[in-house]
């Protein structure tokens, strides 16, 4: 039987200044008829420059070398543009990692969907209504009439991914490529659209290229799973094998770096001295209007406290108040009720001072956009420095840049990098020089909203032992949130559990998997993928 | 700033922009020396003389040599018409990212306010400003720097509402930043590049808004050789003498092209990604 996709010695290039860039180097894969191949790497490993190249759609700068990219018999490198446009969608699908910009904003959702049904079936605009109502009622969707009457802010990210499944798979394609499809979302909406997935695979019999750096979830979906790195395939292999017995040494430091829920990595007891102790939290966005009621809070009342030294996890799918609760604590959004820090009352953003400033710190997800792109590390990092004091009581100039290169020494980058600029980092340098700067302050609670969200797994572990070790040397505290709960499970002494604004568990981290624990917490837990090797 | 250069001269745009740019400053600079001529000398048998060797450019109503008084009426030009672009600039900016920063109810007053400024066309407001402070130079400058801080604060702020929810501009509100350390040092640098480019946009809308004030006497007065000026001047002989109106045409469309250039040129040299 023939292939549905076949590359042969693919090799690419990007034209990047003075000299080229090789991205992918002969490349050769094949994927049967209703076969899935998952494709696993670092971030930077050519995954999703490979997909790109199979739906011609490269930027200007590559130069594709040798090598031919074939669907079933046609040869997709030598077809022109015209051609092109019949292939896409009519014969590979695609569907991205992120579906809030997947679809148009300005057009309803059965808009975009009767149109590609239309271009890609030839179906009347009648039909082609009736089937997107079949389609989208297929995938789970309540009440499709009126959701393809939507526009698509009005629908949740997980609809959105629904949706997209839906059209590619309705457009009856040989071939859908999936560029890590449920990064996106939260751990149970993923794991919805997996189940998805799995079943209409098992209807249709179409063949999948599926993307992830998500090695457990490669191992649910893919018959076969190749691992790339640094634009070369370094295996290939069964899913059911590859993971369990990880021929290649980047396989096996992509198992290794699985966080895995029973291998705790802290072992010592916080103290009983409360840090922190949030009393009825709740958060309010939008401000109240005239003739409007106000609009429900984001939190209600939300309590906890924080012990110093301890490592406090925050879970919850998108949308429960997480994020809510680190803007209230650093005094980026207007809270009611109360936080006691130190036994110290602070009852609104106007009593935190400087004190308050210095000692609770904020570490956000994304680091690009932590680092403002126009200062150098080193005046990133010498801000903190200034404000705060926490630098050398004398500050000329020689003793701060001492001091920067000390702070980046302690994040594990060479002090060197004081000159650099944001961009000229990796994700994770980054998100290192972005833990700098909160511990530049020498603070006693440091606040992670999902710093590893963005990361691939092996930088994630790197950071994790990173934070923990300075948390050896510091004693800091950490609020920790994130939707991974493998990851938590490895770190925090107690865990949150948080639900549409509502904290619906507080427990100690050995007693997640007991009896009394509130039903969502055990469907969280029951969602999680299970660590793969 | 040798580094920017060599950035800039990299680009077509920049180095094209760069060079016209460089011929309109020796002509500010050196205009007197190298005009062939006297500016104001009347030639009452040369007038309308038609391009040749005698005026390169020809002569206009009164037999002035026009390439004498395009080189002499640049000085009187273009500082006037980028001194009041960069004012009109760094005050829209400033109070474009301000009131981002600000947001709430301060946002509502600066924008409403700047709106109904924006209500009265630009022209009317400029006219109403110098009548007010008096004829002149210096005046119409003021006039049209405070006829462009509207528009350039509306750009500003909608690029600055971006950077404004991004999460360095949030880390330094959680340190305890203050509010000028942020929209100074935080904010602005990351706004700039629209606003370059806006700006040089705008050169050449201030060159010809100098040249309304001046045509309509409020601005430069005759018989000095101001572009503007000159175009309005020559506009009653366009069928007679054409080269008399578009000598001037050519010269403030050339000012515009080397401004627009050089703003495109500036948006990639200043980007610290562009790593060429």
């Amino acid at each position: 039987m023939t292939a549905v996709l076949s590359l042969r010695d693919y090799t690419l290039d990007y034209l990047t200044g003075s000299r080229p860039l090789r991205v992918l180097q002969d490349i050769s894969l094949d994927i049967a008829p209703g076969e899935v191949l998952g494709l696993v790497g670092e971030s930077g490993s050519g995954k999703s420059t490979l997909a790109w190249a199979i739906m011609r759609h490269l930027p200007k700068n590559a130069r594709e070398l040798s090598g031919s990219i074939r669907l079933g018999d046609t040869d997709l490198r030598g077809l022109s543009p015209r051609a092109l446009t019949r292939i896409r969608g009519r014969r590979i699908g695609m569907v991205f990692q992120d579906p809030s910009t997947a679809l148009n904003p300005t057009l309803t959702i059965g808009r975009q969907v009767t149109e590609t049904l239309v271009n890609n079936r030839g179906l009347t605009r009648r039909a082609a209504w009736d089937l997107a109502l079949e389609l989208l009622g297929h995938v789970e969707l309540r009440d499709p009439e009126a959701l393809m009457r939507r526009y698509p802010h009005e629908i949740s990210g997980g609809e959105k991914q629904r949706i997209l499944i839906a059209t590619a798979f309705g457009c009856r394609p040989e071939l859908i490529v999936f560029d890590e499809p449920t990064t996106a979302l939260d751990v149970i909406t993923g794991a919805r659209i997996l189940d998805l997935f799995a079943r209409l695979r098992a209807e249709t019999g179409v063949a999948a290229l599926y993307i992830s750096h998500d090695l457990a979830l490669v191992s649910r979906v893919a018959d076969r799973v190749a691992v790339m790195k640094k634009g070369r395939l370094v295996e290939e292999a069964p899913a059911a094998s590859i993971f369990a017995r990880p021929a290649h040494e980047e396989t096996r430091k992509l198992v290794a770096a699985v966080p895995r829920p029973e291998h705790r990595l802290v072992h010592d007891r916080p103290g009983d001295r409360v840090l922190l102790a949030a009393e009825a939290v709740s958060v309010r966005y939008a401000r109240r209007r005239l003739f409007r009621p106000p609009p429900p809070p984001a939190t209600h009342a939300v309590g906890f406290d924080i012990r110093a030294g301890e490592i406090l996890g925050i879970v919850g799918e998108s949308g429960s108040g997480k994020s809510s609760i680190a803007r209230a604590l650093t005094g980026l959004a207007d809270f009611s009720g109360g936080i006691r820090f130190d036994g110290r009352p602070i009852g609104s953003v106007r009593d935190m001072d400087g004190a308050y400033r210095r000692a609770v710190q904020i570490v956000f997800q994304h680091p690009d956009g932590s680092l403002n792109p126009r200062q150098t590390v080193g005046e990133i990092l010498s801000r903190p420095l200034k404000l705060f004091g926490t630098g050398p009581a004398d500050l000329p100039a020689g003793n701060l840049a001492a001091e920067i290169g000390r702070l980046l020494e302690q994040v594990r980058l060479p002090a060197a990098y004081a000159t650099r600029w944001p961009h000229q980092l990796s994700g994770g340098e980054k998100q290192r020089v972005a833990i700098a700067r909160a511990f530049a302050a020498k603070p006693s609670l440091v606040i992670c909203d999902e710093i590893t969200a963005p990361l691939d797994v092996s930088v994630q572990a790197s950071i994790i032992e990173l934070l923990l070790s300075l948390r050896a040397e510091t004693g800091a505290a950490y609020l920790f949130i994130t939707h991974d709960i493998n990851l938590i499970r490895q770190i925090a002494h107690r865990i949150a559990v948080m639900r549409r604004g509502e904290l619906v568990d507080l427990l100690p981290i050995d007693a997640v998997d007991a009896d009394h624990v509130h039903p969502y917490t055990r469907d969280l837990m029951a969602a999680s993928p299970t660590p793969v090797g | 700033m040798t580094d920017l250069l060599r950035r800039l001269m990299r680009t077509p745009q920049g180095a094209i922009g760069l060079i016209l740019l460089a011929v309109l400053t020796a002509a500010c600079l050196f205009g007197p020396w190298l005009a062939p001529h006297d500016p104001e000398k009347m030639d009452f048998l040369g007038r309308f003389r038609p391009l040749g060797a005698q005026n390169w450019f020809g002569a206009d109503q009164f037999g002035r040599d026009v390439l004498s008084r395009l080189l002499v009426g640049a000085r009187s030009t273009l500082p006037m018409a980028l001194a009041a672009t960069l004012l009109g600039t760094v005050a829209g900016a400033v109070v474009g990212t301000a009131s981002a920063y600000l947001g709430g109810r301060w946002d509502e007053a600066i924008m409403r306010t700047i709106d109904a400024v924006m209500a009265v066309p630009g022209l009317l407001l400029a006219l109403l400003l110098v009548s007010t402070l008096g004829n002149g130079a210096g005046n119409a400058m003021i006039a049209i720097a405070v006829t462009f801080a509207p528009g350039m604060a509306r750009v500003t702020r909608a690029v600055a509402l971006t950077v404004r929810g991004q999460d360095y501009v949030k880390s330094a509100t959680v340190r305890g930043e203050s509010a000028s350390w942020i929209i100074f040092r935080e904010m602005l640098p990351n706004v700039m590049a629209p606003v370059v480019i806006e700006a040089t946009i705008r050169v050449s809308f201030a060159v010809m808004l100098f040249a309304t004030l001046s045509f309509l006497g409020l601005g430069a007065q005759p018989p000095a050789s101001e572009w503007g000026l000159m175009v309005a001047e020559a506009r009653h002989y366009v069928h007679q003498a054409p080269w008399i109106i578009i000598a001037p045409s050519l010269a403030i469309a050339m000012t515009a092209i080397a401004f627009n250039l050089l703003g495109d040129g500036l948006r990639d040299a200043m980007n610290p990604r562009d790593e060429r």
